[in-house]
């Protein structure tokens, strides 16, 4: 009888699992996308808090970091972790102007192909639009909670550092509430989102260092 | 008489020379203990997590250290960036060393021979004992890895190992200090090289 009941709890969680997440179809793929891509060209400021989440398989818990994000349009960001140190990071032009708890220091990345890849991915991926890049595979699911886009690196440079890399957007507003970035060795970091305002009044002085 | 204080004053400048700073003003003692234990990952069940500076040649580079020990002779070393991108993931098993990964950027030999050794030299448990010295503040204890000596310097007080130094015959090569406030958990990690402009700094994780 035991047996029989979990074999049922079983069956029913897989069954269960399944329908959470299914692969968009067509029709449903290309107005989620318009909606993304709609939603992103009216967002001119983004302010959020976040949480990451770096997964280690070897680790008891994973190692938890949080602070806040900001983005101008077109192409201004800032990463501030807060908790449990201060570090922040400007992408600015071709820079990256470092605070790390007080030392401060710049990164020129105008040379560099990848790092220019990659900026444009946190910028891109913060807005969600980033379904026309050539450089990715990308895949659609949605479940009662979320839409997810999944981007698969086509270039071999690029899929030595990120295996996948995973979006999940909101049903009704289409932002994006989590970024999952998946390592060749199946390690990931996740970022939640959360408090997150739109549009309102950011001065540039916040992108200096 | 002049020939002679030439000959004592290049004889005395040549054992200055030679001498091992690190000894300087400790006496040596006879000792029963003949193992110690650096105890501060040798926990399984802890996470040892460190935010991390390093400055090597005057730049600046930070990001996150975790260790842990998951053998009985195993450890995990794995450095990420603040974003939690790996840039080198390490395994010692005893004096086995594998590297897991590591950027491709940053995988250059003299480079991973540097942080292995460092990060070895920080996490080995057991080290059998072939001298001991004692001062005001200190009991330390030599020991021997490879070509290299390692004296541990444990404070009197506080019975903590407060300081590693790694020499050469003549030479210090390498110090980390540590400071401790919790037992067996080392709350910052200063990590310093004399021959190369190289520091490594950690300070653990806050809990919530």
């Amino acid at each position: 009888m035991r047996n029989t009941i979990s074999i049922f709890i079983l069956l029913f969680s897989i069954v269960f699992a399944n329908a959470q997440e299914t692969a968009m179809n067509a029709s449903e793929m290309a107005s989620f996308k318009e909606k993304v891509i709609s939603e992103a060209k009216k967002t001119k400021t983004i302010k959020t808090d976040f949480v990451q989440f770096k997964h280690l398989d070897f680790l008891a818990d994973d190692v938890k970091t949080s602070g806040k994000m900001a983005f101008k349009s077109p192409n201004l960001v800032k990463w501030e972790y807060t908790n449990p140190y201060q570090y922040s990071v400007i992408f600015k032009e071709d820079q990256l102007l470092i605070n790390d708890g007080g030392t401060k220091s710049k990164v020129d990345i105008g040379n560099s192909k990848l790092f220019k890849k990659l900026n444009q991915l946190i910028v891109n991926s913060v807005k969600g639009n980033m379904f026309n890049d050539a450089d990715f595979k990308v895949t659609f699911y949605k479940s009662s909670k979320y839409n997810k886009a999944v981007f698969v690196p086509k270039d071999s440079k690029i899929a030595t550092y990120i295996a996948s890399f995973e979006l999940l957007f909101n049903k009704d507003d289409a932002q994006v509430y989590e970024v999952k970035m998946v390592e060749p060795s199946k390690d990931f970091t996740r970022i939640v989102f959360s408090n997150r305002v739109l549009n309102s009044n950011i001065d540039d002085a916040v992108f200096s260092n | 008489m002049m020939r002679f204080l030439a000959i004592s004053l290049l004889a005395s400048l040549f054992l200055v020379s030679c001498s091992l700073k690190t000894t300087e003003g400790l006496r040596q003692v006879s000792t029963e203990i003949t193992e110690i234990e650096n105890p501060y990952f040798s926990n399984p069940e802890i996470d040892y997590v460190y935010k991390a500076k390093i400055e090597i040649y005057g730049k600046n580079l930070g990001g996150i250290v975790i260790i842990k020990k998951i053998g009985k002779k195993n450890h995990r070393v794995v450095f990420t960036t603040e974003f939690g991108s790996k840039l080198f993931d390490f395994e010692f098993e005893g004096d086995t060393f594998t590297k897991n990964y590591m950027l491709p950027d940053l995988d250059k030999k003299f480079i991973t021979n540097i942080l292995r050794d460092d990060f070895k030299l920080l996490i080995n448990e057991n080290m059998m004992v072939s001298e001991a010295f004692n001062s005001e503040n200190y009991s330390v204890f030599k020991t021997e890895m490879g070509n290299r000596f390692v004296f541990y310097f444990f404070g009197n007080a506080e019975n903590q190992l407060q300081k590693i130094i790694k020499t050469s015959k003549t030479k210090e090569k390498v110090e980390i200090d540590f400071t401790s406030t919790e037992e067996n958990i080392a709350e910052t990690i200063a990590i310093k090289h004399n021959n190369i402009k190289l520091k490594i700094d950690l300070e653990k994780f806050k809990k919530e």
